[in-house]
């Protein structure tokens, strides 16, 4: 009886957990599927005939088109998500390739000070963004980066850098140092040793990182905003920041979800990986 | 010898990159906020700037207003962090234990951080702020307008970036937690049933105390997101956010008064407190290393440079 009770505990308390993570957005995602007549009038739990039209309004083209009395322009959707797509990859890939080395050379090489680096890193986290946009701007337009993805790639870079190296580092550390050895001893250079050995033990844990910049990058909305202007170049978030909502709230809702189906399904492709590869970094002594 | 310094060389030649990325994109901006709160920069006043020591800290805590910001932002740090290690501990002990639905229930949890925040922020800023005609609107409004009336203006707002930021970051926490979890090996907790019967005496003398860097490191990462949510939706209204968060304030300051040089002095002023809670991460993590370092002196760098020099 008791332990019949328990399971029924747990399985409530297992749905209590799925229902409060997944209600938010089934709550955006009924809202995108409803019509103008359905939004005014139907309930916000769930929607009767549900159609795409907003969904299918971020792909139509053209300049604007005219709805009762009210001009709506039109949005370049296909191009936003290709320019997220262009970001969020330089990102990662710019992120894991500073951070392999970086992490290696702290976690394995172990020059002196190697705790103060990895600490002076992720205190970089301390830097209040708040402001830090106006000198940044001057920095961009310095490097010649002004309107380019290039800007958001490097700033994106720093946010997730210090987390990436942090794991990394630790779980090169914890590595046996008998592992690259064995390679040593058939004549193994130290870096053939570390591509064929190290790094494909590694990675989980680099897959850990890599998703983490993409969450980092994910969550910036600021950033985008500020530092691309021209409607050409905007990433998903930048665009439809400026939407005019109190219009189209449903086409941007609508949106939203799309445009994060990509990015929801590498994350369950990974997610396993992601929890492995923070477990073994977390790991003492692996 | 010779084996040492080349390995030092090597360690620098690799780290170079990173260091290059993070000095190249952040040491003129913090420079340039650090000068700035020293000066009288505004672009009200004169075109040049003059140094003015610390008049603009001085300034600040005299102002009723800084204090009222100040204390919102440590009560918003304090609560949607706690409020995220209250849901995702148990959801992580959850997580770890075997049952049926476990892969699934994973994935859903893991669903609100996967979500991308930056743009998720817009569809739940307007869900929860919707426009008039919509069929909620009448009772989301009564709402909106009861909690401003009870709580300040703006009130509402604010409240609903909170609750974003809980339901994104507990996601994050109850993953990166459940990671920790795994990390701990199980005898530690076999040994622990062994030992005693009560399952909030084990949690609490067993599971927390080993969780503990992680959650130290999760509260940690948890600050950023919860400036990054702020910052996101006050950019996305327009500052029509006007709770007095630190913030906002060196926004509305900066920004729309031109006053840089008091609003520099605003965002640096949560500079203390963060440095604080990072001094302690590194005591929770680096206690961790230093003993499993003398657990595994092989693992220790050293070794090489003896047989280098050998």
């Amino acid at each position: 009886m008791r332990r019949r009770t328990r399971a029924a505990g747990h399985a409530l308390a297992l749905a209590l957990a799925a229902l409060y993570s997944v209600f938010p957005i089934y709550f955006i995602t009924v809202q995108s599927l409803k019509s103008p007549q359905e939004d005014v009038f139907g309930s916000p739990l769930w929607v009767r005939h549900p159609t795409f039209e907003n969904y299918q309004e971020l792909f139509a083209g053209g300049e604007a088109r005219v709805r009762g009395y009210v001009i709506v322009p039109r949005v370049p959707f296909l191009g936003w998500v290709a320019n997220s797509t262009i970001v969020l990859a330089f990102s990662v890939v710019l992120t894991l390739g500073a951070a392999v080395p970086a992490a290696y050379a702290l976690g394995r090489l172990r020059p002196p000070g190697w705790r103060w680096w990895r600490r002076a890193l992720f205190a970089t986290y301390v830097v209040p963004h708040t402001i830090l946009f106006i000198p940044l701007y001057q920095v961009v337009i310095a490097l010649g980066l002004d309107d380019s993805h290039a800007a958001l790639i490097l700033i994106y870079a720093t946010m997730a850098l210090p987390f990436c190296i942090w794991i990394l580092s630790a779980y090169y550390g914890h590595l046996p140092r008998e592992i690259e050895e064995s390679a040593f001893v058939e004549g193994a250079t130290p870096l053939v040793a570390f591509l064929r050995v190290v790094l494909p033990m590694s990675r989980h844990v680099l897959v850990a990182a890599g998703l983490f910049t993409i969450g980092t990058v994910g969550q910036d909305f600021m950033f985008a905003s500020i530092f691309l202007l021209d409607p050409g170049q905007q990433t998903v978030a930048a665009g439809l920041g400026v939407m005019d909502v109190s219009l189209e709230e449903l086409v941007t809702v609508a949106g939203v979800n799309l445009a994060a189906i990509p990015v929801v399904l590498l994350c369950a492709v990974f997610a396993r990986g992601y929890v492995r590869g923070l477990t073994a970094a977390m790991v003492e002594g692996a | 010898m010779a084996g040492r310094a080349r390995r030092i060389t090597a360690a620098y030649l690799l780290l170079s990159p990173a260091l290059v990325l993070m000095l190249g994109v952040l040491a003129y901006p913090v420079g340039w906020e650090v000068w700035i709160s020293v000066t009288n920069f505004s672009s009200r006043g004169p075109g040049d700037r003059a140094f003015v020591g610390l008049l603009n800290y001085r300034a600040m805590l005299h102002d009723s207003e800084f204090w009222r910001g100040l204390v919102t932002t440590v009560a918003y740090l304090g609560v949607t962090t706690l409020a995220k290690l209250a849901l995702g501990v148990p959801m992580a002990l959850l997580l770890a234990r075997p049952s049926r639905w476990r892969a699934l229930v994973f994935l859903a949890v893991f669903l609100p951080w996967a979500f991308p925040g930056g743009i998720t922020v817009i569809a739940w800023y307007w869900m929860l702020n919707p426009p008039l005609v919509t069929s909620y609107a009448v009772a989301l409004g009564t709402l909106k307008h009861a909690v401003d009336v009870a709580a300040g203006g703006g009130a509402y707002a604010f409240l609903s970036v909170v609750a974003f930021n809980v339901w994104r970051g507990s996601s994050f926490t109850a993953v990166f937690l459940l990671a920790g979890l795994n990390a701990i090996p199980t005898e530690l907790f076999e040994y622990a049933r062994l030992e005693s019967s009560s399952v909030w005496q084990r949690f609490r003398e067993v599971t927390l105390p080993l969780l503990r860097p992680y959650m130290a490191l999760a509260v940690f990462l948890s600050f950023t997101s919860a400036f990054a949510d702020l910052a996101n939706v006050w950019m996305l209204t327009g500052g029509r956010i006007v709770f007095p968060v630190l913030g906002t304030q060196a926004y509305w300051l900066g920004i729309r008064g031109g006053q840089f040089a008091e609003a520099a002095a605003r965002s640096l002023s949560m500079v203390p407190v963060l440095v604080v809670a990072l001094a302690l991460l590194f005591r929770w993590f680096d206690r961790r290393e230093d003993t499993v370092d003398a657990a595994a002196p092989t693992a220790s760098g050293r070794s090489l440079g003896h047989r280098a020099a050998a």
